[in-house]
């Protein structure tokens, strides 16, 4: 089976110095893979280089198609007067000729989308204005008008209400049975237990593999660092506790 | 009844009032539409200096006698070259770069244009002359609105999502540096024509106060870049007839207008619910 | 073709030697403060300072006020609007260009068709350095002096807060009060050298020698020193040029200012130029000796 996603010996960074080195990883279709490491240990730099925002510095990466990139929604514009439905037509641009104006079977596809996230109602409020949750599900519809095979997503249930994460735990099931790869980072390591893989990333890559037999108590330590809590239980599995530290 | 119609028509029965006219119209459409986009991203700080800084260019041609906008252009492509190297080391900061590269600029605008025995009409050059707008200034002031207009519609969808998120504009497709060079372009396209109009101190005016005047009221960029170019274009007749009838300077007379309409459209409350009302989260209903 | 004429006439020419004074004071002014508008980010503001003063020295003198008198209430007015607006994000500099063209326009409809005065136009916006009163250079005295009292006083305030200003707050610094005392220099200042260099070049002696500083120098101390110094030289050869070659002094200036910048960049390269990092600005320790 070919990987949708994968790098091999991927280095990144920016200025020329490496922020990331030693990457190697991939992903085939129907394939969900957990980033998890640190703030600042390399997960937004590795997305960057995914997308094609960075060009690696040594090593390869290569993804199938164009991959959709939901990042946090802090990095979007929260002033800028567009409706969700206008967010999720954005999708069509990856698609169709970027000079033309959105066609009819794009709105479509768009409002398609939306009711597939629960937002058919929301569809003409301005994106600023909706909720934390509201706004990611926008984004992934957006994913969705995209097509593509490949989801890239930073740190998707951040911040978002029990709800709307449900829905979205949902659509990620039915991404994975139409044969999608999906690259999630995050900070639940509990929740890392569920993905097919995950990729423990400190600058270095510390481990890639199934979930199970790959976050043993001293790989986390090595992700983590001092940011971690590892709780040892009497029968044997680990369970830990990532702390998050909150940019001001 | 007659009085108000003559009051109406009186500027624009000479022929240099026509073609006053018909620049500042021309000129404001497009000014006041890709004014959302510079404001937008945030290009009115380099907008200022590259208007500042082509003065050089102006100067220049006035004095070996070649046409004022390829002097702009030649005066814009100079200033931004040295932006852009002044800007390279991180320590001093962009602004501060920029400052010394248009000072150094407009300075020896000032060199050239005040060195005695060639005296080349500096404050036309400097504050615009609607007045003396000719048949090829009128030329390149309509070559702009169409072939900008065909731009700014082509690049709409690419510049929406470039502004909305940058890093999913990549994955999109979209070369986000392709896209910020094309409206860098039309911007300096843009200044080199209006700067016949509204010199080079003043040109910002028409790029920067449209979009002012409208951000509050305006709900989408379309509604925003149409409401854009009609407020400077009525804002530009308005200067044109106070230049008129108060007897004062042109150009400086249309830049003050837009000024005071970028003013007032910020001072004014955003009105019914479509209204772009700032950091205004809703409930959200599950 | 004359000879090239002397330096030393710069010393025997009293409008000349009246220069040279006004060009020391603002070398003073403008290299320390040009040091925080440089750290603090003010580029921008310092150059409308200059254009909002335009239009008050148009009027000073038909209506009666001296033109000093008229240029510090402009710069007050100024300072005190933007202090009051709060220096917020990305809106700001919209704001700022819009007022900087507006000044500009009003002070040449002032000046061509109110006033009546329109040759004035030009000397106001490159600058009369050669027709100077005792008025102007008292008033470059005055900002030249106090730069240099509220760097004495004000200056490990200012620098805490351009290093991290959240941090500042939480030392229990009044920022807002000490933002407004430097806005309020600043813009004050820029007026005093607007009659010398012009209001469209007070930039060039108020920016540019602290960011050719910049770039050749690590600690603050040196920074302070090196501006004050690069702007007197700036000023002096400025001058001279503009003697020998029989062109307007302040745009003179100003073009100089931007070829020691280069100078400055060129020989920064080997301190690690081009590719240094954007460096917070140096700590300065309590004996006041930068690390």
């Amino acid at each position: 089976m070919s990987a949708l996603v994968e790098a091999r010996g991927l280095a990144a960074g920016y200025g020329g110095r490496p922020a990331i080195h030693d990457v190697t990883f991939a992903a085939g279709a129907g394939r969900t893979v957990a980033v998890l490491g640190p703030n600042g240990g390399g997960k937004t730099t590795l997305f960057r280089a995914l997308v094609g925002e960075l060009a690696p510095l040594a090593g390869s990466v290569r993804v199938a198609g164009r991959p959709a990139y939901v990042a946090q929604t802090e990095r979007t514009r929260l002033d800028f007067p567009v409706s969700a439905l206008d967010v999720a037509a954005m999708g069509a641009l990856a698609r169709s000729p970027w000079w033309l104006p959105v066609r009819g079977a794009d709105r479509s596809a768009a409002a398609e989308a939306l009711q597939r996230v629960g937002l058919e109602a929301e569809a003409r409020t301005r994106f600023g204005a909706l909720s934390g949750g509201q706004r990611q599900r926008v984004l992934l519809a957006r994913a969705l008008v995209q097509e593509a095979e490949v989801l890239i997503l930073d740190e998707p249930f951040a911040g978002v209400d029990p709800a709307s994460a449900e829905r979205m735990d949902t659509l990620f099931a039915e991404l994975r049975s139409e044969g999608r790869a999906i690259v999630v980072a995050t900070h639940d390591v509990a929740a890392a237990r569920d993905f097919d893989r995950v990729l423990c990333l400190n600058d270095r890559q510390v481990a890639f593999g199934e979930p199970a037999r790959t976050l043993s108590r001293r790989v986390l330590e090595a992700t983590y660092e001092s940011e971690i809590v590892v709780l040892e239980e009497d029968d044997g599995p680990v369970r830990a506790v990532a702390v998050q530290h909150h940019e001001h | 009844m007659p009085d108000l119609v003559d009051f109406l028509l009186e500027p624009f029965r000479s022929g240099i009032g026509q073609r006053a006219l018909a620049e500042v119209v021309l000129v404001a459409a497009i000014g006041g539409a890709l004014g959302f986009w510079v404001l937008t991203f945030g290009l009115a700080y380099g907008a200022e200096s590259l208007a500042h800084g082509l003065l050089p260019g102006l100067v220049a041609a006035a004095l070996v006698g070649v046409p004022l906008l390829l002097g702009g252009l030649a005066g814009i492509a100079v200033a931004a070259l040295l932006v852009w190297l002044a800007g390279r080391d991180e320590r001093v900061g962009t602004d501060a770069a920029t400052a010394v590269a248009v000072t150094g600029m407009l300075g020896l605008g000032g060199v050239l244009a005040l060195a005695p025995d060639l005296p080349p009409r500096l404050g036309e050059l400097l504050f615009g002359d609607p007045l003396s707008a000719r048949a090829q200034d009128l030329a390149a002031a309509g070559g702009l609105v169409v072939l900008g207009g065909l731009a700014l519609a082509a690049l709409h969808r690419p510049l929406a999502a470039v502004a909305f998120d940058r890093e999913a504009a990549r994955s999109l497709g979209l070369g986000t540096g392709r896209v910020t060079i094309a409206l860098l372009g039309l911007v300096a396209a843009t200044l080199a024509v209006a700067v016949q109009g509204l010199g080079n101190l003043l040109v910002l005016a028409v790029l920067v106060a449209p979009p002012v005047a409208v951000r509050r009221h305006a709900s989408t960029p379309a509604r925003a870049m149409l409401g854009g170019g009609a407020v400077a274009v009525v804002a530009g007749v308005a200067g044109l007839y106070a230049s008129y009838h108060l007897e004062i300077a042109a150009g400086a007379s249309v830049a003050l207008a837009l000024c005071l309409a970028a003013g007032v459209g910020a001072a004014l409350p955003p009105r019914g619910r479509r209204a772009l009302a700032r950091g205004r989260l809703r409930r959200a209903p599950g | 073709m004359g000879a090239v004429p002397s330096p030393l006439d710069l010393l025997a020419l009293p409008f000349m030697r009246t220069a040279l004074v006004e060009l020391a004071l603002l070398a003073v002014a403008g290299g320390v403060l040009g040091v925080w508008i440089v750290l603090r980010r003010l580029a921008f503001f310092t150059h409308a300072a200059g254009a909002v003063a335009f239009p008050a020295l148009v009027v000073a003198g038909p209506i009666g006020v001296s033109s000093q008198l008229a240029g510090l209430a402009a710069g007050l007015g100024y300072a005190a609007g933007v202090g009051g607006a709060g220096r917020a994000g990305r809106d700001s500099s919209a704001a700022t260009g819009l007022l900087l063209v507006a000044s500009l326009a009003l002070g040449v409809v002032l000046a061509s068709d109110v006033v009546r005065a329109p040759a004035g136009v030009d000397l106001l916006l490159f600058g009369t350095l050669l027709g100077l009163d005792g008025a102007d250079v008292a008033a470059s005295a005055v900002a030249a002096a106090l730069a240099l009292v509220a760097t004495l006083v004000v200056g490990r305030a200012w620098l805490a807060t351009a290093f991290d200003a959240a941090g500042a707050r939480a030392l229990r610094l009044p920022v807002g009060r000490l933002d407004a005392v430097l806005l309020a220099l600043v813009a004050t200042a820029a007026v005093a050298a607007v009659p010398a260099v012009g209001a469209l070049l007070v930039t060039s002696l108020f920016i540019v020698p602290a960011a050719a500083a910049r770039l050749i120098t690590g600690s603050v101390g040196a920074l302070f020193a090196a501006s004050v110094g690069l702007a007197a030289v700036q000023g002096l050869v400025g001058l001279y040029a503009a003697y020998a070659l029989d062109v307007s002094p302040g745009p003179a200036i100003a073009v100089v200012g931007t070829g020691l910048y280069a100078c400055a960049a060129l020989a920064g390269r080997s301190r690690g130029g081009a590719t240094a990092r954007a460096a917070a600005p140096p700590v300065l320790h309590a004996r006041g000796r930068a690390r």
